[in-house]
């Protein structure tokens, strides 16, 4: 089994190099590139572009562009320019941003706190609520508690975390003003007392968790309630049953860790959004996390942060995934991976 | 639903199965009605006129070229404004208009003297559900933009399980080298972090609808390949492919006649939550600002507009009840072609 793991972890390698190089090669080969882009804007006076700094119109000098290729690294051919920045990378340089002119890893380590912030806190909420809903609602289906938490499951499950945090954003904050319009805390919190600065970060951070956790809220207590049910009508409960165990000793002596297996498999996706943070949920609700400097960084064309935060959450999404074999192989003593000649 | 010709018995079960679902065959019924009155959209929101009788003379401004404002005795020779020719001739009982439920078409500005859009709904001006930032009338572009939606993600769907199906289906039929390479292939793709590389592609190339098609089936095709390839694979051992490879079917005949047939019905089960990923990422990236380009009508764009003016609460109002019955919609009927496949009966011991 260890061997099976190592083999995955050199298997990132290959993986995480074909992502990067697909999207290094796209952002060079595409016509329209940023160095087109540049030229049609100062050709139009810097207009186009609404954030972008204007280039003081008119057409650019063969000087200008030759400076501007250099600046972007376009001089060079692709694949070597792409080796250059590997080479970086490898050495946890990711580069300088174009737009701050920062180290695009200290960026980004700013902006790690937030993401984490409301990665964890995610986290562990939809753990702490799902498992023991649906728990609940496996043992006791067809009740009343089933069927009405069935309908906010349902809605959860049907629509996108970003339309509920939009929906929940323009009427508990737009429209009754209950909660702040977004940021992670307020101006003043320097000035308030340790109780106050976490009411306030959590005043902040109600609805944007909301949104989070109807991500991961529907399909964790879907997945634990079915697969709790499935376990329920397997043969060893009849057994456990039948020498005279009580259903609830039955349960939480045999199905419950069971019914685990399948939640374990996701939880290595969760790391993922732990640090990446969600682009939609971070814009709308303006949290100066990962995800919101990533989409910053595409409307500003700032390729090294873009290439940057594409590092980070591919290498977590990989790692995640193998956490997620991980979990499982700790859960279900059964599972051998990488056992015997399968396909 | 004889068009399917179910003389299969098991197709059959399944499809009785489905219609004792209640709740998922209405849903079915209900998406198939409002996706077909969006295709007629144009006789549902509209600027024009269905009909104008004007002098005994009967006129379909819809489907005809346009009218000028002198053909209806009207002093200017620009296209006609119907909704004033309507009361116009209303006083004048030389003839009469009908007007679509919503008297607007999603393109179209109507500016309310002293005020500034967004409106706010109002029955009278006709604007049901209000006008965007730039008034345009919501209803007319919700309406417009749920064809966009549909459209799109149905387009995606068939691009994304073409290749899906059609790789998967070589890998698992084929094996060996061609199989490694893919599974190679498939494993960077499907790590990719869709919504990002979407947008920073988009923020290069400033998508059209097909640009913006071609794309998200560029980098989206793989959910379907591993189940096929499994699929494929289960088929291939199966006893009545040997026989066909022993009276010496080629392997396209064995594939097209044997195989797909055989694996290609339980694609079914994930329609339902294609479509849902479809229109919700098309919406996400409209909503980012890198989705279709600006006048097209779009959810996307007027939850954009609806949160950047959160006191006009009708815009991400409308866009967010929109979505969620249409979303519930879909989602009622994957729950429903689950069942139908795969019937769960619960039991337990005490």
């Amino acid at each position: 089994m260890t061997g099976y793991f190592i083999r995955r972890f050199l298997l990132i390698i290959p993986t995480f190099i074909g992502i990067t190089l697909l999207v290094f090669a796209i952002t060079r080969l595409v016509p329209g590139g940023p160095i087109e882009q540049l030229m049609i804007q100062a050709q139009l006076g810097g207009e186009t572009g609404s954030l972008q700094r204007s280039q003081g119109g008119g057409t650019l000098s063969d000087e200008q562009l030759e400076e501007l290729k250099h600046y972007y690294g376009f001089d060079q051919p692709m694949l070597s320019s792409y080796v250059r920045w590997l080479k970086q990378v490898v050495q946890f340089d990711l580069g300088t941003s174009t737009r701050y002119q920062d180290p695009v890893w200290q960026i980004i380590k700013e902006r790690f706190p937030v993401s984490i912030f409301y990665g964890l806190t995610t986290l562990i909420l939809t753990y702490l609520v799902c498992i023991p809903l649906g728990l609940a609602k496996g043992m006791y289906h067809g009740s009343a508690l089933d069927s009405w938490s069935s309908a906010v499951v349902f809605l959860g499950y049907a629509l996108p975390s970003y339309v509920i945090g939009i929906a929940l954003i323009s009427l508990f904050a737009g429209y009754w003003d209950w909660f702040p319009l977004g940021g992670f805390a307020s101006d003043n919190y320097d000035d308030l007392s340790t109780l106050g600065k976490a009411g306030d970060i959590f005043h902040h951070a109600a609805l944007p968790l909301i949104a989070y956790l109807a991500g991961s809220f529907a399909v964790t207590t879907l997945m634990m309630k079915n697969a709790l049910m499935d376990n329920l009508s397997a043969d060893y409960m009849r057994t456990a049953a039948a020498k005279g165990l009580s259903r609830s000793a039955s349960v939480s002596g045999h199905a419950l860790r069971n019914s685990l297996i399948p939640v374990a498999t996701s939880f290595g996706n969760n790391i993922s959004l732990l640090l990446g943070g969600s682009f939609l949920i971070e814009t709308i609700f303006n949290i100066d996390g990962i995800g919101l400097l990533g989409y910053e960084a595409i409307i500003e064309r700032d390729y090294p942060i873009v290439m940057g935060i594409l590092v980070i959450s591919s290498l977590l999404y990989l790692l995640g995934n193998i956490l997620s074999d991980i979990c499982v192989a700790l859960v279900d003593p059964r599972i051998r991976f990488g056992g015997g000649s399968s396909t | 639903m004889s068009i399917f010709a179910l003389r299969n018995p098991v197709a059959k079960k399944r499809w009785q199965r489905f219609r004792q679902s209640r709740r998922g065959f209405y849903s079915t019924w209900i998406l198939l009605a409002l996706t077909l009155c969006s295709f007629g959209a144009e006789l549902i929101a509209n600027n024009r006129a269905l009909v104008v009788v004007y002098e005994n003379q009967w006129f379909f401004p819809t489907f005809s070229a346009v009218n000028s404002g002198k053909d209806f005795g009207l002093n200017y020779s620009y296209e006609v404004n119907y909704r004033q020719l309507q009361s116009q001739l209303a006083e004048q009982g030389d003839g009469w208009v009908l007007m679509p439920i919503i008297p607007f078409s999603p393109l179209e500005t109507d500016l309310i003297a002293g005020d500034f859009p967004p409106h706010a709904p109002s029955l009278t001006k006709g604007h049901y559900l209000g006008t965007d930032t730039s008034g345009r009338d919501v209803a007319a572009r919700l309406l417009y933009g749920f064809r966009t939606a549909i459209v799109f993600s149905l387009l995606l769907l068939v691009f994304n399980y073409a290749i899906g199906v059609a790789i998967g289906c070589l890998m698992g039929f084929w094996g060996g080298a061609f199989d490694l390479i893919f599974q190679r292939i498939i494993e960077i793709w499907s790590n990719i972090p869709f919504l990002y590389v979407i947008m920073i592609v988009a923020s290069i190339i400033t998508p059209g609808f097909w640009s913006l098609l071609f794309m998200m089936a560029f980098f989206g095709w793989t959910s379907m390949t591993w189940y096929m390839r499994t699929a494929t694979y289960k088929e291939v051992a199966r006893d009545y492919v040997m026989a066909a490879r022993a009276m010496g079917a080629s392997g396209s005949r064995i594939v097209f006649r044997h195989i797909l047939p055989n694996s290609v019905s339980t694609l079914v089960t994930f329609v339902p939550f294609s479509v849902a990923s479809g229109i919700t990422s098309l919406t996400a990236l409209d909503y980012l600002g890198f989705g279709l380009p600006p006048p097209v009508s779009s959810w996307g764009e007027l939850l954009k507009q609806g949160t950047e003016n959160l006191e006009s609460l009708w815009l991400v109002g409308s866009v967010v009840i929109a979505m969620t019955l249409i979303l519930m919609l879909v989602a009622y009927i994957g729950e429903a072609i689950r069942d139908a496949y795969d019937p769960r009966q619960f039991s337990y011991y005490e």
